[in-house]
C-alpha cells in the first residue's frame, strides 16, 4: 500500500474514534450550552474501567462495554443533576465550565490515588502481533478496523436517535431554543441530564477502543480534551456531523504531516489548523454563522 | 467617606509592609514559598484585568508566562549574564509577553466566549511544542541558567522582592484600571457585548488593550521563574497548570473582582505548596481541592469574598438597624447600576475598589 | 456594601498572609520520618539522612524504588552496628515529580530539619535542585540517580555520582560491533530516537564510535528526534510520530538500527513498525525497553524479542558479594526474583554505601567527606567500584563497573548478559534472526 493511502487509512480510522469522543462534548455543548472539559479524563476512565474489566475478570473489552456504558450514562446523568442543575445565572457558563473542570480534577485525583502515574496498556489478543490482517503489504490491527465500526455504529445511534425518536425530537428542540421548548411542555432539566448521560456513555467505548490501541495514564485526560476542544470548535460548536467530519479531518491531516513532513511539527499542525480556519470561519468549518454567539 | 477611605488605604498599607517583612524571618522556606505566592498573586491579578473584567476566560496564560521565561533566558545565555544583571532583563521578559499577545488577541478576540477558550489552549499547545521543537530554545534539555553564590538564608530575598513589586504593581494597575473609564467599558463588555458595541464602545479594541496589559506582568514574571529555577523546560515554562491555577484562583477568591484574585492565590498556592510535601496523601489533595471547588461552586457560586462580604453586609445592616433604631441611614443603595448603564451615563470612576458592582 | 466588602477583603487577606507564614515556618512538617528499622544493636544519637523522592507524579514508580532502597541501605546498615557505632535514621519528602518542590524540600531537610546528611532524589530532573541546594549549604551530596548530561556539566564539586552516567550506555555494543571482522560486520547503521536526555546522548555517543569505525550513517535524526518522551506528546502523538520515523528508517535497509526508546510502548511502535514493513536489521538495540521482561514480550511476541538487545548499568545477579546481600534482603523483604528488581533500587543503596564508607573513614565534617572522596579513593558498592577525578566540566565518577549489553534469545525465553565479553557472559547472538509473524 502507498505510503498516502497508508497515512490516510490511519487518520480515518483513528479520527473515527476521535470522532466519537467529540460528539459527545458537542452535543452536550449544543443541549446544555456548557463545555465539558471533564470529557477527556471520563475517556480516560473509560479505558481504565475496561482494563479493570479485563485484568481482574477477564472479560472482553467488547463484552465489557456491556458494563462500562450503563455504568458511564449513571455518572454522567448523576454530574449533571448534582453540579450542573443547581447553576443559575448570569455566570452559569464560566461556573458550569470550573464545576466540570472540579469533577474532572476529582476524578484524575482518584484514578492516581488508585492506579499511579504509570502507563497502562492492555496485553491480550487484541494487542497481539495475532490481531492483525495484511493489506497491500501491510499489518492493520484489527481493533483499528472494529473501533471505527464501533465509532460509526455509535454516531448512527445517535443520529437515529436524534431524527427518529420522540426524546430526539426534544433534545433538537432544546437546542434550537431553550425557553421555547419548555414552553411546548418539554421538560428541558430531563432531556439535559439524559443528554449529559448519553454524551458521557460513549466516552467508555471511545475510551475501549482509544486505551486498546494506546498506552494511557491519568494525565492523558488533559491531552485528549485539548484534541477533542479543537476538533468540536473547528467543526462548529454543536454540529454533530461536523464533529465527526472535523475529528477525521484533523487526525488524517496530522497522520499525513507524521509521513510527509516531519512528526514532530504534526501537533503544531494540528492546533495550526485550528487557528487559520478560525481566523476565516469563526464559526467553525460546518457552523451556522453565529449560531450560537455566546 | 473619609474614614474608611483611611481605613481602607492604611490596611493595603500594613499588608504590603507585612508581605515585605517576610524575609526578615530569615527563613529560606518561607521566602522561597513566598515568592511562588507573589508570582501566582501577580499572574493571578493581570489575568483577571483581561479576563475577569471582560469574562473571556483565557487558558492561554502561560504563553505569556513561557515567553517570558524563553526572553530572559535567551538574554541571559547570548549575552552571558549574571547574578543581577539578569534582573535587567526582567522587563524585556514583559514586553516580549505584550507584543506576542498582540497577534494572539488579534486573531482569538475574533471569537465569542466559548471558542475564545478553545482558541487560547491551541495557542498554548503550538508554544510549547514550539518551544520543544525549536533548537534555539535548547528542546528537552531547555536552557541552563547562571550558576550564582548568594548567600542560602538570603537567597531567595531578591526574588521575593521582585515579585511583590509586580504584584503590588498590578494589583495598582487593575485598581486604576477598575475605576477607569476603560475598566467600564472593558465590564460593559462583561455585561453584554452587544449592547456595549450598541453604545460605541469599541470592543475589539478594548479588549485587546486589556490583553495586552494583562501580559506584560506575566512576561516579567516568567523571567524570574527562570533565574529562580535556574532552567527553562519547555513543560515547566509553558505549565498548562499555570492557566488553570490561576483561573481556580480568581474563581474561588471572586472572579472579575478586585480583591477576589490575590485572596485566591493567597489562599490556594500555599495548600497546593503544602500538599505537594505530602508522603501519601498528595493525590487526596487534588480530590480534596475538587471538592473544594464543588463546595464553592454550590453554595458561594460568586467566589468566597463577594458571597461573604454580602452577608456580612446584611449581618451589619441588621446589627446597626438594631443598635441604632430607624434614625441609621441605610449603608449603601444595594447592587449600583449595571456597568453597560454607567458607560451610557458617562459616569466613570463611579465604580470604587470594592464597589457595589462587582461581581 | 462597599466599606464592608472591602474591609473583609483584607482582613481576610492577612488572616492568609499570617497562616500562610505559618504553613510555611512549621505547618509542613516531616511527613516520611523513615522506619529504619533501629532495633538492633547501634545505640545513641541518630545519624539523619535527609532526601526526597518522587512519590507522586510522573516518576512514581521509579521515586516508590529509588526509596525502597534507601531503606534497605539504612536496615543493612543498622543491622551492622550502624555508622560510628551509631543508627542511621532516613527521613524523607514528598517532591511530587517537581524541581521546585525539590528545592523546597532540600532546603527544609536543611534548615529546618537539620539532618547530618542529604543524598540524592530519582531522575536527572530533580537531582539537580537538589544538587544546588546541597551547594549552596556546602554539604556533600551522593547521589545514584541523576545520570543525565545536565547533571556533569554543572561542575559542582561536591557532587559525587555513584553509577555510570547515561552517556557511554551503548559503548559497549559499539565497541564490539567496531571488533567485527567477515560477514557479521554490518556496513550500514540507522540512529533514530525520541527527544529525551535519556535516549538520545547515548546514542549520538555510539554514532561517534561506528561511524570513527568505517560504517556509513543511513539514517540519523538526532537533528530532529522525535518530540517525545516526557510529558508533552500524548502517547497517540508519540505513537504515530515514531511509525513515520520507522518507515524513513526501513526506506534505508541499514544493517544496523540503534534506537533511542524510552519505554516499552516507544520501542514496541518501532518493532512492530518494522514487522509490518518486513524489514529485518542484522541487529537491533534500544535504550530502554527490551529491559521490561514480560512486558516486553507481550508487545512485541515472544519470537521476534530474539536477538534484541539493551544496555543495563545493573543486574540483580550482578557478581558481587555485596551485591548478592542486598538482593537477597530485597527479596526477603519485598518478595519476587532478582530479575523484578529495579536498578533505581541499586543506584540509592549505591549513595548510601559510598555516605557510609566515607563517614567510617573521616567522620562527619562535610568538607572532610568531600575532600576524602576528592583524594582518588575507590569505593566498593553494589554497583561495582567507584572513584571520582576532576574532569574538565567538574567532578566525574571516573570508573565504576562498565554498564552490560542485554540480549533475548531463544524465542523470549533466556534474557542474558553478552557484553563486554567473558566473566560471566553469555554467547552474543550476532545476527536477528526474521521476525516470525
Amino acid at each position: 500500500m502507498g505510503t498516502f493511502l497508508r497515512a490516510v487509512t490511519d487518520g480515518v480510522l483513528e479520527g473515527g474514534v476521535y470522532g466519537l469522543m467529540a460528539v459527545g462534548l458537542t452535543l452536550i455543548f449544543g443541549v446544555l450550552d456548557i463545555i465539558n472539559i471533564a470529557q477527556g479524563i471520563m475517556v480516560v476512565l473509560g479505558a481504565y474501567l475496561t482494563y479493570v474489566l479485563w485484568t481482574h475478570l477477564h472479560i472482553d473489552q467488547f463484552v465489557g462495554l456491556l458494563i462500562t456504558i450503563p455504568a458511564m450514562f449513571i455518572l454522567g446523568v448523576a454530574v449533571q443533576y448534582l453540579f450542573i442543575r443547581p447553576l443559575r445565572g448570569r455566570e452559569r457558563t464560566s461556573m458550569s465550565l470550573l464545576a466540570c473542570y472540579a469533577v474532572a480534577i476529582i476524578i484524575e485525583g482518584v484514578l492516581y490515588q488508585i492506579f499511579g502515574s504509570n502507563y497502562v496498556s492492555y496485553t491480550d489478543y487484541w494487542t497481539s502481533p495475532q490481531a492483525t490482517v495484511e493489506i497491500g503489504g501491510y499489518y492493520l490491527p484489527y481493533i483499528y478496523l472494529f473501533g471505527f465500526a464501533l465509532a460509526v455504529l455509535f454516531v448512527v445511534l445517535i443520529y437515529w436517535m436524534l431524527y427518529r425518536t420522540q426524546f430526539g425530537r426534544s433534545i433538537r428542540a432544546t437546542m434550537q431554543d431553550h425557553t421555547a421548548a419548555r414552553l411546548i411542555g418539554i421538560d428541558v432539566n430531563r432531556v439535559a441530564a439524559l443528554t449529559f448521560g448519553i454524551a458521557v456513555a460513549v466516552t467508555a467505548a471511545g475510551g475501549m477502543v482509544y486505551g486498546t490501541t494506546t498506552a494511557f495514564n491519568p494525565n492523558t485526560g488533559y491531552d485528549l480534551i485539548s484534541r477533542l476542544l479543537a476538533i468540536i470548535v473547528l467543526g462548529g460548536m454543536g454540529s454533530i456531523g461536523g464533529a465527526l467530519g472535523a475529528a477525521v479531518l484533523m487526525i488524517t491531516v496530522e497522520s499525513l504531516v507524521d509521513v510527509y513532513w516531519n512528526p514532530q511539527w504534526s501537533v503544531v499542525v494540528f492546533y495550526a489548523v485550528l487557528v487559520l480556519v478560525l481566523v476565516f470561519r469563526p464559526q467553525g468549518m460546518f457552523g451556522r454563522k453565529e449560531a450560537r454567539a455566546q | 467617606m473619609k474614614p474608611a477611605v483611611l481605613w481602607r488605604g492604611g490596611s493595603l498599607v500594613a499588608l504590603v509592609a507585612v508581605a515585605a517583612a517576610v524575609p526578615l524571618l530569615n527563613n529560606p522556606l518561607v521566602t522561597n514559598v513566598g515568592v511562588f505566592v507573589l508570582m501566582y498573586v501577580g499572574s493571578a491579578v493581570a489575568w483577571n484585568i483581561f479576563s475577569g473584567f471582560t469574562g473571556y476566560i483565557s487558558l492561554g496564560a502561560a504563553v505569556f508566562f513561557g515567553t517570558g521565561v524563553y526572553t530572559t533566558a535567551l538574554l541571559t545565555e547570548h549575552l552571558k549574564l549574571n547574578g543581577g544583571a539578569v534582573f535587567a532583563t526582567y522587563p524585556l521578559g514583559g514586553l516580549a509577553a505584550a507584543v506576542i499577545a498582540v497577534p494572539f488577541g488579534l486573531i482569538a478576540l475574533r471569537v465569542r466566549r466559548h471558542t475564545f477558550v478553545v482558541v487560547t489552549i491551541a495557542f498554548f499547545f503550538i508554544f510549547q511544542l514550539m518551544a520543544y521543537d525549536f533548537s534555539w530554545t535548547g528542546g528537552t534539555l531547555g536552557i541552563l541558567g547562571p550558576i550564582v553564590n548568594w548567600d542560602p538564608n538570603t537567597f531567595y530575598n531578591p526574588f521575593y522582592y521582585t515579585a511583590l513589586i509586580v504584584a503590588v504593581g498590578s494589583a495598582v494597575l487593575a485598581w486604576a484600571i477598575w475605576g477607569s473609564r476603560f475598566g467600564l467599558q472593558l465590564r460593559a463588555i462583561r455585561d453584554d457585548e452587544d449592547r456595549a458595541r450598541g453604545l460605541g464602545v469599541k470592543t475589539m479594541r478594548v479588549k485587546l488593550t486589556a490583553f495586552v496589559i494583562s501580559a506584560f506582568p506575566m512576561g516579567i514574571l516568567g523571567g524570574l521563574y527562570f533565574f529562580l529555577q535556574g532552567q527553562a523546560l519547555p513543560e515547566y515554562a509553558f505549565n498548562p497548570f499555570y492557566d488553570l491555577t490561576l483561573a481556580l484562583m480568581s474563581f474561588l477568591g471572586g472572579f472579575g473582582t478586585l480583591s477576589g484574585p490575590i485572596f485566591g492565590a493567597l489562599l490556594l498556592e500555599p495548600y497546593l505548596g503544602y500538599a505537594q510535601y505530602q508522603v501519601t496523601n498528595a493525590y487526596v489533595a487534588e480530590v480534596v481541592l475538587g471538592a473544594l471547588f464543588l463546595a464553592v461552586i454550590i453554595f458561594l457560586p460568586r467566589g468566597i469574598l463577594p458571597t461573604v462580604g454580602e452577608k456580612f453586609t446584611s449581618w451589619r445592616v441588621a446589627w446597626v438597624r438594631r443598635s441604632a433604631g430607624a434614625q441609621a441611614a441605610p449603608a449603601e443603595p444595594a447592587g449600583a447600576s449595571p456597568a453597560a448603564d454607567a458607560v451610557k451615563t458617562g459616569a466613570a470612576g463611579s465604580g470604587a475598589p470594592g464597589g457595589g458592582s462587582q461581581r | 456594601m462597599r466599606r464592608p466588602s472591602a474591609r473583609t477583603a483584607l482582613c481576610a487577606a492577612f488572616a492568609i498572609m499570617a497562616a500562610s507564614a505559618v504553613a510555611g515556618c512549621g505547618g509542613i512538617t516531616a511527613t516520611g520520618s523513615g522506619n529504619s528499622g533501629t532495633l538492633a544493636g547501634p545505640t545513641g544519637k541518630p545519624i539523619t539522612i535527609g532526601f526526597s523522592e518522587p512519590l507522586t507524579g510522573a516518576f512514581q514508580t521509579d521515586g516508590e524504588a529509588s526509596l525502597k532502597g534507601y531503606q534497605l541501605w539504612a536496615a543493612d546498615v543498622n543491622s551492622h552496628g550502624g555508622i560510628l557505632g551509631r543508627p542511621v535514621k532516613l527521613v524523607y519528602l514528598n517532591n511530587n515529580s517537581d524541581p521546585n518542590t525539590t528545592t523546597r524540600t532540600y532546603t527544609k531537610l536543611i534548615t529546618q530539619d537539620h539532618v547530618d546528611f542529604v543524598v540524592g532524589p530519582f531522575s536527572t530532573l530533580l537531582t539537580k535542585p537538589a544538587a544546588q541546594v546541597a551547594k549552596q549549604y556546602h554539604r556533600a551530596f551522593v547521589e545514584g540517580s541523576g545520570g543525565g548530561v545536565s547533571i556533569y556539566t554543572l561542575g559542582y564539586d561536591n557532587l559525587f555520582a555513584v553509577s555510570a552516567p547515561v552517556l557511554d550506555q551503548l559503548a559497549p555494543f559499539a565497541n564490539w560491533v567496531k571488533s567485527l571482522t567477515g560477514p557479521n560486520r554490518p556496513k550500514t547503521a540507522a540512529y533514530a530516537m525520541v527527544s529525551d536526555p535519556f535516549a538520545d546522548p547515548p546514542v549520538q555517543f555510539a554514532q561517534g564510535i561506528l561511524q570513527k569505525a568505517g560504517i556509513t550513517t543511513v539514517f540519523n535524526d538526532a537533528n530532529n528526534a522525535i518530540n517525545g518522551g516526557a510529558k508533552p506528546l500524548s502517547p497517540a502523538a508519540l505513537t504515530a510520530a515514531i511509525k513515520a520515523t520507522a518507515q524513513q528508517v526501513a526506506a534505508k535497509n541499514p544493517d544496523v538500527v540503534l534506537l533511542g526508546t524510552v519505554d516499552v510502548p516507544s520501542l514496541a511502535t518501532f518493532i512492530n513498525e518494522f514487522r509490518a514493513l518486513k524489514f529485518n536489521p542484522k541487529m537491533i538495540i534500544a535504550t530502554s525497553g527490551p529491559d521490561q521482561g514480560q512486558t516486553f514480550l507481550s508487545a512485541v511476541g515472544n519470537g521476534n524479542s530474539t536477538g534484541i538487545m539493551v544496555p543495563d548499568g545493573w543486574y540483580g545477579n550482578f557478581p558481587d558479594s555485596l551485591n548478592h546481600v542486598m538482593v537477597q534482603e530485597y527479596i526477603a523483604k519485598y518478595g519476587g526474583t532478582a530479575a523484578d528488581i529495579n536498578a533505581d533500587v541499586a543506584e540509592s543503596y549505591s549513595s548510601g554505601e559510598v555516605l557510609a564508607d566515607a563517614i567510617t573513614a573521616v567522620g562527619l565534617s562535610q568538607q572532610k567527606i568531600i575532600t576524602y572522596l576528592h583524594s582518588g579513593v575507590v569505593l566498593n558498592t553494589v554497583q561495582g567500584l567507584a572513584q571520582w577525578g576532576r574532569g574538565p566540566g567538574g567532578v566525574n565518577l571516573k570508573s565504576v563497573n562498565a554498564t552490560s549489553i542485554f540480549q533475548w534469545q531463544n524465542g523470549g525465553t533466556r534474557f542474558v548478559k553478552v557484553l563486554p565479553l567473558g566473566g560471566d557472559a553469555v554467547t552474543i547472538r550476532p545476527v536477528k534472526p526474521a521476525w516470525v509473524g
